[in-house]
């Protein structure tokens, strides 16, 4: 199941914050798709010690980020 | 037992990398105020006053590529995945032969000696050696072109190019080499390391940081793509113009880095006014001030304004302002996002976290931004109407440089106390 966050117009630190709660309450088995103004490279750091793995699409005016538990719905691994 | 999988301590450098560097830079900008204070308006009489030269070194060597530094080894890994080779001891011995390097050459050019002047040359040149290895190396690693990272790498080859020419000059006055139109040179060590240096990383980091803190529309795509290779190509003809001494001609090329730096301004002044958030804090005030310094620096120097003038609007107005503005803002995320990341490490999240605002209160920043004001202000009254505002102008810039480290002191002190909180609380339960 996908769960779907739009965190445009938030101010720093509330977009990692509102991810972090949501992969907390997360199954393991689903998937968040998080859509943001930009890229958040911040926010890798904090994934990638969690073992999340993720997939951006798009860069400029908005990034859709798929963030999932281990290898995830579509079996691919981390884009970055 | 800690889940390290995928960890990568280089990722998330500690924060004492870059914190070293913000709490040493705003000293610096408080012994220029003093210096201004001792010497007044002897020091503003011409920019070749031995006073005038030690004051713009504090500034753009002390203060602003300080927090360059810091800013770079922190974001490289941050913003653009690029993490940098053994950061903290890359970190200290830039950090200390940097600041070593800076007092030696500021003192040598106040009339110290020629002994001091080489010694400081030779360490500032050193550190910065030291921190383009560092960084360059990390900024091979991204595979893809993103304009920060172009930004960051363009910015990084200006400052090999003003370190070049800095040695040059002190060669030339330490009578090493006899360098013909020693002015012309001394216009492009200073255009390369303010609008190359400076200016490019400025508007890269301005890129990311302004739509990200203040919640605006990100920049246009060609602004973000072109400015900084423009800017650069501008710099690159002067310096071949002056090389076949054409003096005057390399100051119209540097026309090129100035429009790229007037229209980001336009455009930062435009994101900023769509900002989604209407609260208008004490970083917005910052940067429109900064702006504000950098239209005013421009038109000063299309119109063959004084000297003076010139350096006070470009070195405080943009060079202090416009810094303090990102540190205002990227000091409390970086003490914020270090202690998530202690908590993601230890997978404990039952400790509540600051806010933002509680590492630098808005009336704190505010009261900062008040004396920057009055200390541009009396300066530039005192190189424009009232030469004996310049004393004043010195004590006001030392006090507000005093108040900034004091207020990321304060921002440092309050995240070690809960970073130590934080250890106590993971020590004292049982592990996951």
């Amino acid at each position: 199941m996908e769960q779907r966050l739009d965190l445009r117009g938030l101010e720093p630190p509330e977009p990692l914050e509102r991810v972090l709660d949501a992969l907390a309450g997360m199954r393991a088995e689903n998937c968040l798709r998080v859509l943001l103004p930009h890229e958040p490279f911040p926010l890798y750091a904090l994934l990638r010690p969690m073992g999340y793995r993720w997939r951006v699409e798009g860069r400029v005016g908005c990034c859709e980020l798929l963030i999932w538990s281990g290898d995830g719905p579509s079996g691919r691994a981390e884009k970055v | 037992m800690l889940n390290t999988v995928g960890l990568s301590l280089e990722q998330a450098p500690p924060i004492a990398v870059p914190f070293r560097f913000f709490l040493t830079a705003p000293l610096f900008a408080c012994a220029g105020g003093l210096l201004l204070l001792w010497q007044g308006d002897g020091a503003t009489l011409s920019r070749w006053t031995p006073a005038a030269l030690a004051v713009v070194h504090l500034i753009a060597l002390g203060f602003l590529t300080q927090v360059m530094c810091g800013a770079l080894f922190q974001m490289l890994p941050v913003l653009a995945g690029a993490p940098v080779p053994r950061p903290e001891a890359a970190a200290r011995w830039t950090h200390g032969l940097l600041s070593a390097g800076t007092a030696a050459l500021s003192f040598g050019l106040l009339g110290g000696g020629s002994l001091w002047l080489d010694a400081g040359a030779a360490l500032a040149a050193t550190a910065l050696a030291l921190f383009v290895a560092a960084t360059a190396w990390a900024l091979l690693r991204p595979a893809g072109i993103s304009p920060i990272v172009t930004a960051m790498r363009l910015s990084l080859a200006a400052l090999v190019v003003t370190v070049g020419l800095g040695l040059t000059l002190v060669a030339g006055l330490s009578g090493w080499t006899d360098l013909a139109h020693f002015t012309d040179w001394v216009d492009l060590h200073l255009s390369w390391g303010l609008l190359g240096w400076a200016g490019i990383l400025i508007m890269g980091v301005g890129f990311q940081v302004v739509p990200m803190f203040h919640v605006t529309p990100p920049y246009p795509r060609w602004l973000m793509v072109w400015s900084a290779p423009l800017a650069l190509l501008g710099l690159t003809a002067a310096l071949a113009l002056t090389y076949l001494d054409l003096g005057a001609a390399a100051l119209g090329a540097v026309a090129l880095p100035i429009a790229a730096f007037a229209v980001f301004a336009v455009a930062t002044l435009d994101r900023q006014h769509r900002r989604q958030r209407r609260r208008l804090d004490a970083t917005l005030l910052h940067w429109w001030s900064a702006i504000a310094s950098a239209v005013a620096a421009a038109v000063t120097w299309l119109m063959h304004g004084p000297d003076g003038l010139l350096g006070v609007l470009v070195l405080v107005g943009v060079g202090i302002g416009l810094p303090s503005a990102m540190l205002f803002k990227i000091v409390p995320f970086l003490s914020w996002f270090h202690l998530q990341h202690m908590q993601v490490i230890a997978r404990r999240f039952d400790y509540r976290l600051p806010t933002m605002h509680g590492f630098i209160p808005e009336r704190t920043a505010r009261l900062h931004l008040g004396a920057h004001l009055t200390a541009l202000a009396l300066l530039v009254g005192g190189v424009t109407l009232l030469p004996g505002m310049v004393r004043a102008g010195g004590l006001a810039l030392a006090v507000s440089s005093a108040l900034l480290a004091g207020v990321l002191a304060n921002a440092a002190a309050r995240y070690r106390r809960h970073a130590a909180a934080m250890s106590d609380r993971i020590r004292g339960l049982p592990s996951l």
